[in-house]
This record gives C-alpha cells, sequence and structure tokens, in this order.
C-alpha cells in the first residue's frame, strides 16, 4: 500500500499487516506530534496512514466518537471532561460552523 | 492520598500572624511561594515537613517546565474548580518552576514541545512508552516532568479515572493496559524521569546570570524574512523585564515593539511582544552562548522561526552572518551582525579576502568578499579570536531539505475554527567531502531562498484531487489549508483533508536543486493544550 509511506516512519511495519485487525497488533503509529495515533477510527489519519478509512466528513458521526471520548486530546470528551460541548448543535453536520475548540490560557 | 487538611484551613483562618512570624528567616521569594501554595492549594492538599522545607501532598513530588505546571493549575481550575487571580496564577508557576523546575539538560531534548515546534515525528521516547502514553499526545509532555513512581502511578489513576476507554483502544484491549501502565510503566518512567537527578541538584547550586541588558538578536519571521536587531531588557517591579526591540528584515523594512519576559528556573526565557502591531511570543534557553529558540505568532503558533541573542559584555562578539554562504570562486556582500565590532580586526582566514568595507558600525559591518578557498567553514576572527558564526564556502548545493519535514495543516475558517497553517523552509547542503549528498558529511550552508509547490502524495491522493481541494502554499513557504466542513463536490461530502508532497526548488546559479515534505491536511484539533 503505497500511501502508507508519507506521514508514518513505521509504515514499513504496519503495511505487513494483513487486514485492519492484525494492525494493534504491530507497533503504534507515530505521527506527527498533535495527532492522536489511535486509529480504530482515526481522527486524522487511519490505520493504513491514510485517509480512506476515516470518518469522513468529521461531521457525520462525531458525537458517536466523542461522547465515547475516543480521541481525548483532539475532540473534548463530552463523557467527563467537557459535558457541554457540543451543546446546541445538534447535528454537527449541518451546525458545524458552531463548534468551538477548548482553548487553554498560555498566559 | 491525603488531599483534605483540616489543620491547615484551621490555621489559615485562625493564626495567620503566628504563621508568617514563624516563617520570617525565610527568603522572600520561598516565604511568598510558601503562602501561595497554601491559600490556592493547601485546603485539598495537605501540608506537611518544615517551615523551611514545606511539603503539600502532591505537588511536592514533582518537577516540571513552566508550561507543565501552567498546565497543572489550568486544571486544577477546570476539574477541581480552583479559583485563583491571575497575578496569583503568574506568581505560583514562576515559584513553583523556579524551586521545582528541570535542569537545562532535562529539557534539552525535549525543548521543540516547549517552543510549540510540534511539526515533526517524535524520535526521543521508547517504544513502550509510545505504546501506553504518547499514542494521544505527545512524549515530551511527560518527559518533561520528574516525579516519584508513586507520582507516575497517580498520573496512570488519573487517566484511568478522567479517560475510561482509554482501556478500549487499539494498543490497549489486547493487553492489561491498567495493570501494565501502573505496574510496568510507571517504573520505567520512575527510571528515565526520576524526581532526584544529580543534573537537578547541580542546576540548583549554579549561580544564575543577569539577563538585563543590551541584547544583539537575529531571528526569522515567516512572510517577513530574516531579521535582526537589538533588544533592551530591563528589570520591572514585577520581577519580570521590561523589553524594547528594534531592527530590520533583510528586505530593508524596519521592525519595532516592546514586550515582557520572565526567565524561569534561572535559563526559561519566555517573552511576549508586541512587533509592529502583531502579538508575538518567544520560548528561549539562555546558556553560556546566549538565548536561542523560536519567537512565533501569540495566535498561530504554529507560524514561527528559530531567533538567536547574544548580550553585549563589552567585548567585541559575532552573533551571525548575513548570508551565511558564498559559491567558491564568487564574490558576495555579506553583514557580519554582533557587538563592539571594529572593521579593522574583522578577517575570515586565508580562504575568504575581504575586498571592501561597504559600511561599519559597532552592530553591524557589511563587507564585499570574495570566496578564493577550497569548500569549508570559514570562522569569523576577530583580531585573535576565532568566533562561533562563520562563513561556509562551497562548490555547489548538493541537497535541500525542506523543514517542516512531516507537517500537520488544519482545515477551519467556515466557523469557530481557525485554520492551521505550516511555514516552510529550506535548508541547503554541499555534498561535502565524499562528494555524495545526504551522508553525515554533508556541510550545512544555511537557509536558502526558495519556489515552491504542493503535489499529491500518492495516486490515491491525486484520485481524490486532494492538491486540488487541500489547500495552497505561497511565495513564501507558507500552506494556507482549504476551509472546514463538508465538502459537496468531494466523495461522500468529505472534508478539504489531503495529503500532500511539498516541493521546494531551489536555483543556484545554472543548477536546480528539490526538495520536499509529507504534509497532512487535516481535520480541526479541537483541544489546544499549552504543550501539545
Ligand atoms: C478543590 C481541591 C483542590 C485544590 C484547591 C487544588 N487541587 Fe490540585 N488536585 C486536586 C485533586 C482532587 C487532585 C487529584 C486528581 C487530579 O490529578 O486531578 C489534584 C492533583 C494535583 C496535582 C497532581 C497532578 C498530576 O498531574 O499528577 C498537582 C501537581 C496539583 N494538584 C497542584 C495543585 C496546585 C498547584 C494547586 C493550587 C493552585 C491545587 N492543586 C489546588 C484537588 C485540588
Ligand atoms: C487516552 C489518551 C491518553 C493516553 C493513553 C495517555 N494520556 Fe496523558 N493525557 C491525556 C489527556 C486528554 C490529557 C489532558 C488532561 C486535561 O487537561 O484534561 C493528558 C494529560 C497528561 C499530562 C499532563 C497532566 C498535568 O496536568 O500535569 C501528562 C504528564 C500525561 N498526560 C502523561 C501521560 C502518561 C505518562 C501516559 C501513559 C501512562 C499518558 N499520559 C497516557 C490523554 C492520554
Amino acid at each position: 500500500m503505497k500511501h502508507l509511506k508519507s506521514m508514518n516512519k513505521k509504515a514499513h511495519l504496519i503495511n505487513q499487516a494483513i487486514n485492519p485487525e492484525q494492525v494493534e497488533e504491530v507497533v503504534a503509529m507515530q505521527t506527527v506530534v498533535g495527532c492522536t495515533a489511535t486509529t480504530d477510527p482515526g481522527w486524522e489519519l487511519d490505520p493504513f496512514g491514510g485517509l480512506g478509512s476515516l470518518c469522513q466528513p468529521m461531521e457525520s458521526d462525531l458525537y458517536g466518537c466523542a461522547d465515547a471520548c475516543w480521541w481525548p486530546a483532539q475532540v473534548p470528551d463530552t463523557m467527563s471532561t467537557y459535558p457541554d460541548w457540543g451543546n446546541g448543535v445538534a447535528k454537527a453536520d449541518e451546525d458545524w460552523r458552531k463548534l468551538d475548540g477548548i482553548f487553554e490560557d498560555g498566559e | 492520598m491525603a488531599l483534605i487538611n483540616n489543620k491547615t484551613k484551621k490555621a489559615l483562618s485562625g493564626s495567620g500572624v503566628l504563621l508568617l512570624a514563624g516563617l520570617a528567616s525565610l527568603p522572600l521569594a520561598a516565604q511568598e511561594g510558601h503562602q501561595l501554595l497554601r491559600n490556592n492549594c493547601g485546603v485539598c492538599h495537605a501540608e506537611s515537613g518544615s517551615a523551611d522545607n514545606p511539603v503539600f501532598s502532591r505537588i511536592s513530588e514533582q518537577r516540571k517546565s513552566p508550561e507543565g505546571w501552567l498546565m497543572t493549575i489550568n486544571r486544577m481550575v477546570h476539574l477541581r474548580d480552583v479559583e485563583i487571580s491571575a497575578d496569583d496564577k503568574r506568581n505560583l508557576v514562576r515559584y513553583l518552576a523556579d524551586t521545582q523546575g528541570l535542569a537545562p539538560d532535562e529539557a534539552a531534548p525535549f525543548r521543540y514541545l516547549l517552543e510549540q515546534d510540534t511539526n515533526l515525528i517524535e524520535t526521543g521516547v521508547d517504544a513502550e512508552l509510545v505504546e501506553t502514553c504518547a499514542r494521544c499526545h505527545s512524549g515530551a509532555r511527560f518527559a518533561l516532568q520528574r516525579r516519584t513512581e508513586q507520582e507516575w502511578q497517580y498520573l496512570v489513576d488519573f487517566h484511568m479515572g478522567q479517560f475510561p476507554t482509554t482501556e478500549l483502544h487499539a494498543l490497549s484491549r489486547d493487553r492489561a493496559w491498567y495493570e501494565i501502565a501502573r505496574n510496568q510503566t510507571a517504573s520505567t518512567l520512575a527510571l528515565q524521569y526520576a524526581l532526584d537527578t544529580p543534573e537537578w541538584s547541580q542546576w540548583q547550586s549554579e549561580p544564575k546570570a543577569d539577563v538585563t541588558g543590551r541584547w544583539r538578536v537575529v531571528g526569522f519571521v515567516p512572510g517577513k524574512g530574516e531579521f535582526d536587531a537589538v533588544m533592551l531588557a530591563e528589570r520591572a517591579d514585577d520581577g519580570r523585564y521590561d523589553l524594547s526591540i528594534t531592527g530590520r528584515y533583510a528586505d530593508g523594512s524596519e521592525l519595532s515593539g516592546d514586550g515582557k519576559a520572565t526567565l524561569y528556573t534561572g535559563y526559561e526565557w519566555r517573552a511576549s511582544l508586541t512587533l509592529d502591531g502583531v502579538r508575538m511570543r518567544q520560548v528561549m534557553a539562555l546558556d553560556e552562548q546566549g538565548l536561542s529558540g523560536r519567537m512565533f505568532l501569540a495566535a498561530e503558533r504554529e507560524i514561527g522561526g528559530s531567533i538567536q541573542a547574544i548580550q553585549d559584555q563589552g567585548e567585541a562578539a559575532v552573533l551571525a552572518l548575513l548570508p551565511s554562504f558564498v559559491r567558491k570562486g564568487e564574490h558576495a556582500e555579506v553583514e557580519v551582525i554582533g557587538h563592539n565590532l571594529q572593521a579593522d580586526s574583522l578577517s575570515l582566514g586565508a580562504g575568504v579576502v575581504i575586498e571592501q568595507i561597504l559600511s561599519q558600525g559597532p552592530d553591524s559591518i557589511r563587507v564585499r568578499v570574495s570566496a578564493t578557498g577550497d569548500e569549508g567553514i570559514y570562522p569569523v576572527q576577530l583580531g585573535d579570536v576565532a568566533q562561533s558564526a562563520g562563513l561556509a564556502v562551497y562548490e555547489q548545493v548538493a541537497r535541500v531539505d525542506v523543514l517542516p519535514q512531516d507537517a500537520v495543516a488544519r482545515i477551519g475558517g467556515g466557523g469557530m475554527m481557525a485554520k492551521v497553517r505550516t511555514a516552510y523552509r529550506v535548508v541547503g547542503y554541499s555534498a561535502g567531502p565524499d562528494g555524495i549528498p545526504g551522508t553525515e558529511d554533508d556541510l550545512r550552508l544555511g537557509y536558502m531562498p526558495a519556489s515552491w509547490q504542493i503535489l499529491p502524495a500518492d495516486e490515491e491522493a491525486e484520485h481524490d484531487q486532494d492538491h486540488i481541494y487541500a489547500g495552497e502554499i505561497d511565495a513564501n513557504g507558507i500552506f494556507t489549508p482549504g476551509i472546514d466542513g463538508p465538502n459537496p463536490e468531494r466523495r461522500m461530502s468529505a472534508n478539504n483533508v489531503g495529503r500532500l508532497t511539498v516541493v521546494a526548488t531551489v536555483t543556484d546559479g545554472e543548477e536546480v536543486v528539490e526538495g520536499s515534505g509529507n504534509l497532512l491536511v487535516s481535520v480541526p484539533d479541537f483541544v489546544r493544550r499549552v504543550l501539545d
């Protein structure tokens, strides 16, 4: 699978996996700082280092993923840390413009 | 874990005066810091130990960067409903970073995270720790902390309680994540990142430098270019430094601004400045050479560049040469940037002839040189003293590295989330003595001008037309991603995400050299922490 090469140093290892279920037995995928290596499903990258197996567009099943705090460092986890995130944005695929980020006070 | 402390509460309301009297023998900063901890944290974090050496449960057995402390206090505010004034917070971060910080050598391998230079794939973290820990956030987030084994275990417990789905992820659900993390990973962490280290004891006993005075600065601002400047630092009443900076960019346009800096732990320089109306931050480390690190837009931390400064110690010193390379057999204009310079004491060694002095002043000398010698680095000499800056004489640009090599940009701009852009630069190398580019002995020449282009990363990206939808790159090497939201033009209304190859083309005389980098254009990051 050619498209593995770009973002993923250990792609050759993952490349040896025959199907997605076997991927997790191989090795953690290393990605650019700030991205999650949790790729089942992934937020930035799928288990193959590509985009083909992501939930796309991301708005389509956003809460299904965020409610379960699947990527708590990228999408606010509404299970325990940010219960109110997404309030007033019932359908992310229609109201995505209102989704705001959590910005920590960096001063 | 004895978090609730009735004794402290009583002591605070009952006999505050006596408490203060008991502390009178301590230096003021320590006394104030101690009081800040009591006032803001003591209700939950039990105090023990002595007046000279107070211990607060969960707080005293950790060390971390100023940003690390800031994140913890922010977490106390958000998750534990702590109320703390902006002043107390700032002073407490300073006190904790000074008394429970990191030694320069401890922070050195992970400075990229402090500098917010996160467009990279980490290499400095153990495979075991990558699997257990560095898969939601960076490895540097914890590699920039030091704790006892028990404190590492408590941190695992916090994760388990706060993010229970951790156990269900790949690399967790196939094993007993919590047991492994608590029993094995915590002891690995306690070995690699121990609370008590020789580095920290050593650093605490060393005298700390004074940063007041005049600094000569060189740096880079994406879209504007390289600049050189003079920065003045004066001590302010609040223990910070008042800064003013004036200089100019390589194209001749002027630069000026002012701001404030704090020096944490005796070497961690953090400044907030307004440069020509734009808020910027500096994150630098102080050592015997001076200050070095990164300056970036306060509102957009991905957009920044390297910055270096040397302090005026009364002696002549060179900070940098612009440009830092000349082709063998050619003539060029070079600016020598430093302090207390005198043109008549300047030389560049036997292979570089100074043909003419074009202008001179104590901060800068512009010369016309002729590169007559062989390929190599020719250090600047001031009288008999060789400086660390030098001029590279090269035969041919053989390789160009695109920086960052791996990057992520993020779509935005349609709603609440801003676009996350990427700023690119190119470093040129000659092949070095072995004549083969890409080997250890390649000669680093410096940053070079380039023209920029994006291509789809592979066939699949081409098929999905990622290079059309995901964004564009400008003449300055700044990539701007596409707008967020579903795009009905794309298959399944996909977002404007994509995988791209960023290609830089450097033209040097007759020769054209290309380099490339990997760029992922992704969805927004809705959780932006002080440290990724
Ligand atoms: C209202 C109670 C409360 C107050 C006040 C409070 N904390 Fe905490 N703190 C907690 C609790 C509960 C934990 C353990 C759970 C956790 O880690 O969030 C904790 C944990 C911590 C930890 C360990 C975190 C880690 O990463 O392992 C540190 C350090 C800390 N607090 C510092 C502070 C500081 C500094 C203050 C004062 C500004 C403060 N706390 C005020 C309740 C409090
Ligand atoms: C499931 C994803 C996930 C995993 C796995 C994970 N973390 Fe975290 N970690 C987070 C999130 C999210 C935060 C931010 C907490 C907050 O501020 O709400 C965090 C915060 C932290 C912090 C900062 C806490 C502070 O306030 O000082 C440290 C340090 C840390 N993690 C270390 C680790 C270590 C060590 C491991 C491995 C044992 C680990 N993390 C595993 C998601 C994760």
